[in-house]
């Protein structure tokens, strides 16, 4: 009998323990450690942040599926990773420490065969002064960031329906933050909300952003066929804020946030500030902290994790020019190269670097993005990971047969405004590859084909349909392995 | 759609291209919309199964 150990809940941890428990006979045992008793369906955080949906309609409760499908729940934190076990116990190990009623506080030394960590992001609100729900600015990151956030919208929308102006700020909340689609989305939604009230003329929407220039989104850009040409995203991105009345300011890291004020430093080196009254800015992204030690109890942190925290997998490491990056450098298994036991998908792989070129402002401030980890990618790498833990653990021998490389893999990003059928909007965004293959595609990096954006209500009734099917996927219902990640 | 009038120029946001009524209508015009939901739809599920082995 193996035990496979996954640690985290979310897009890509959920998805490995439903593949793991489909491929495995039950003589097998798949645990699950994840803090949080509910799954959440994060893309949908935004129609919480603006009031049209409840967070109960983004979340369901993880314990009676996980029950039903045979899967070992411990509601826990994973803290320290023994991959050699210690000198009391050979297997090796990891130690969590519970926070389910009841059981809070209580340590617990979980063995494994297999471990997959995926874990996702720490939002790191402390690397920026003032920043996020317990400082000044709000988050969607988590539905009750998003109700939180939606609290506060409405202050400012009752102030606006008084006849006083708002100022409202969207974008990213650090020099090197990511998730750029997602700050995009919500400030769409904002403004369409605002202009269903017919207040827009009370409102002033800026959009502030740590990208070289506006459609970014942590890729790079890329590259769509529009209208008879082949355009920039930086174009469509700039068309749908132009249209939603949003200003903006690009190549900027915010560096502090006081109460309404934000402090911003721009590339050119220039420190500015702009007021507020409602700012959604996305924190910056770091691993969630899990220790290493080995057998005598000393700590092979830096052995097995990056210094951001991400755990290191069969990626490229190696520090190399912008000019010199290929989709070589990215991992395609997910395998820690210390220990062939031990995985880590979605976002809590350690990137070989950004996929945006890194700029520095003229006083050494890295501004630029970080690279997205989004849904998509999260899930299909889930899924390899579990199909190659899978197939290790009945063969008796490891092996990572599968592969699914960033940079042969695809993504797709609806950001989408307005709720319903009727009345919604959405611009769709595709990219393949994710990180810019310019070996295959010398010209654009990517392949124009399936590099799409597209305003209209298509992509909206596609946003919607896919916040129905994923809950239902991830529920495990009727034939939920048959829909794709 | 929710464009305040501007004329003047200058500024970042008075320089992208803006949709014409055609164009605003269209992404409304459910029988186009439909057609590019298919589209759309069948793109994604080719680059999913695509991006892994
Ligand atoms: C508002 C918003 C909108 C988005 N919209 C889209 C979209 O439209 N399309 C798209 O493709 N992507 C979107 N994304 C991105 C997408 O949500 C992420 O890419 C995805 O959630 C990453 O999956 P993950 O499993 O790696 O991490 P997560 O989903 O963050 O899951 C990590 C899990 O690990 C758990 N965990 C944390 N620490 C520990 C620990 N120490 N021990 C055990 N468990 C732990 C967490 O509780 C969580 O359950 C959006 C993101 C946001 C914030």
């Amino acid at each position: 009998m193996a035990k496979v150990v996954v640690l985290g809940a979310g897009i890509s941890g959920h998805t490995a323990v439903m593949v793991l428990r489909k491929k495995l006979g039950k003589k097998h045992e798949v645990i699950m450690v994840s803090p949080n008793s509910n799954y959440q369906w994060i893309p949908s955080n935004i129609w919480v942040g603006i009031g049209q949906m409840k967070p109960k309609q983004v979340i369901f409760p993880l314990a009676p599926v996980y029950k039903r499908k045979g899967v070992n729940f411990k509601q826990a934190i994973a803290k320290t990773i023994f991959p050699e076990g210690d000198t009391a116990i050979t297997n090796p190990f990891v130690e969590i420490e519970y926070v389910e009623e009841g059981k809070k506080g209580q340590k617990e030394k979980v063995e494994y065969d297999y471990l997959i960590n995926a874990t996702g992001p720490k939002l790191n609100f402390a690397a920026t002064e003032g920043l996020g729900p317990d400082g000044h600015t709000v988050s969607v990151c988590t539905y009750g960031h998003a109700a939180h956030a939606w609290e506060k919208l409405q202050e400012s929308l009752d102030k606006m329906a008084k006849g006083d102006k708002q100022r409202f700020v969207i974008g990213t909340g650090h020099p090197m933050a990511t998730c750029q689609g997602a700050a995009f989305e919500y400030a769409l939604n904002v403004a369409f909300e605002i202009n269903k009230r017919k207040l827009m003329h009370l409102a002033e929407i800026t959009w502030i952003t740590n990208e070289y220039e506006l459609g970014d989104f942590g890729m790079g850009g890329a590259f769509i066929k529009k209208g008879g040409y082949v355009t920039s995203t930086k174009i469509f991105t700039e068309s749908i804020m132009a249209e939603y009345g949003i200003k903006w300011i690009k190549r900027a890291g915010v560096k502090k946030v006081e109460e309404g004020v934000i402090h911003y430093e721009t590339l050119d080196g220039e420190e500015s500030t702009i007021e507020f009254d409602f700012s959604m800015l996305i924190p910056g992204f770091a691993g969630v902290g899990i220790n290493a030690k080995n057998k005598n109890g000393d700590d092979i942190s830096a052995e097995l994790f990056a210094p951001n925290g991400f755990l290191k997998v069969d990626a490229d490491y190696t520090p190399k020019d912008f000019d010199n990056w290929s989709i070589k450098d990215w991992p395609s298994t997910y395998q820690s190269p210390k220990y062939e036991n031990i995985f880590a998908c979605g976002i809590a792989f350690a990137p070989p670097h950004s996929i945006s070129k890194p700029f520095k402002s003229k006083k050494g401030t890295p501004i630029f993005p970080t690279p997205p980890r989004t849904g998509m990618p999260s899930g299909v790498m889930g899924k390899v990971v579990a199909l190659n833990v899978a197939e290790s653990v009945k063969s008796g021998k490891t092996s990572v047969k599968h592969k699914a490389s960033m940079g042969k893999m695809g993504a797709a990003c609806i950001v989408s405004s307005g709720y319903g059928l009727r009345d919604g909007m959405a611009a769709t965004m595709t990219v393949y590859p994710v990180v810019p293959d310019f070996e295959k595609y010398p010209e654009w990096g990517r392949d124009l084909g399936y590099t799409v954006g597209e305003p209209g209500l298509a992509g909206h009734w596609m946003k919607l349909f896919m916040h129905y099917m994923f809950i239902y996927k991830a529920k495990a219902l009727p034939g939920w392995s048959l829909i794709p990640e | 759609m929710i464009r305040k009038p501007i004329a003047k120029g200058y500024k970042d946001e008075d320089y992208p291209p803006i949709p014409t009524r055609t164009n605003r209508f269209m992404r409304k015009f459910w029988p186009y919309q439909i057609i590019r939901f298919f589209v759309l739809n069948l793109k994604i599920m080719r680059i999913i199964v695509g991006g892994h082995s």
